[in-house]
């Protein structure tokens, strides 16, 4: 859900994205490449981290979504 | 220890078909071109196309007037995509995953591409550099505003950004044009547009740091 920032025209959601730390830098590639082991990792052990990859989900609309098909994907295949 | 010998590339190879044999032992019959091979590549395909279909579902609602059929199409078309691009890339599997698991995540990533280019065929890339995009919905109250947060966050993305940054930062976070679709309207790749968006939330961030709005920023100031 995004709430509107009437002071810029810009949503609360978008001044958060913009202001993203996207530190330490991951690029899409990297990202895919690591995805797999990740998810099957996050679904073994919700606790999971491998902060690169989840700094640049946070960042990167796209990635996450496929992150979370992926995950979604698995679970169903049990 | 820096030194990488052939014989530890050598284990982690070994160690790649093994982990193959033991989960999937029809993997190893992708490379046969005779009966074994396109028997594997038929049952490759089919899980391609249940990750295509799982992605074309769940971003459905990102084509309103699509019905099932032109939903299963595009799954059809995204897992023959998908399986060009897993038989191309089937010595980098490293085994560091199932290999059922690697192969899905293509079917991911083809199934989501078709659905965004789908999705953004008719429509217009907005590709401003302009802060006009950014104040389109300002209220009067808004623009009078004068040294708050979102005046700073105005001025940095007027200031502290080239004009390629601002472009691509409006379209991808403000717009919210799809990274892929992006990368297609303007020649480029997600890799060079996710570089450029990661540099120019660092140039904002160190701009509102510079003028004192350190503690609004998200994620801590020193990550
Ligand atoms: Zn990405």
């Amino acid at each position: 859900m995004t709430h509107h920032d009437p002071r810029a025209g810009l949503t609360s959601d978008q001044v958060a994205s913009l202001l993203l730390d996207s530190a330490p830098y991951l690029s899409c590639d990297e990202c895919f490449e690591r995805l797999d082991a990740y998810a099957e990792a996050v679904l073994a052990d919700p606790r999971h981290t491998d902060v690169p990859l989840q700094v640049h989900l946070s960042a990167c609309g796209v990635c996450a979504q496929e992150a979370r098909s992926l995950v979604e994907l698995l679970a169903l295949d049990g | 220890m820096t030194v990488v010998s052939d014989d530890v590339v050598g284990v982690d190879t070994a160690r790649a078909r093994a982990s193959w044999a033991a989960d999937d032992p029809w993997v190893g019959e992708l490379r046969d071109p005779d009966g074994a091979g396109r028997a594997a590549v038929l049952r490759l395909r089919g899980l391609l196309l249940r990750a295509t279909r799982h992605q074309v579902w769940s971003l459905r609602h990102q084509l309103p007037r699509a019905g099932a059929g032109d939903l299963e199409d595009l799954a059809q078309q995204a897992a023959d995509d998908a399986l060009v691009d897993v038989l191309r890339r089937l010595d980098s599997f490293e085994g560091r995953s199932r290999f059922t698991t690697w192969a899905y995540k293509f079917g991911i990533l083809h199934g989501g591409a078709a659905v965004r280019k789908q999705a953004w065929r008719h429509r217009e890339v907005p590709l401003s550099d302009r802060l006009t995009v950014v104040d389109r919905a300002a209220t009067p109250a808004g623009v009078s505003e004068g040294h708050d947060l979102a005046a700073a966050i105005r001025a940095a993305i007027a200031d502290a950004l080239t004009p390629h940054q601002r472009r691509v930062a409006l379209a991808l976070l403000v717009e919210e044009v799809p990274i892929d679709v992006l990368a297609e309207r303007l020649g480029s790749n997600r890799n060079a547009l996710y570089k450029t968006l990661h540099d120019a939330r660092q140039r904002l961030r160190a701009r509102l740091a510079e003028d004192g709005f350190l503690d609004h920023l998200p994620g801590g100031s020193t990550r």
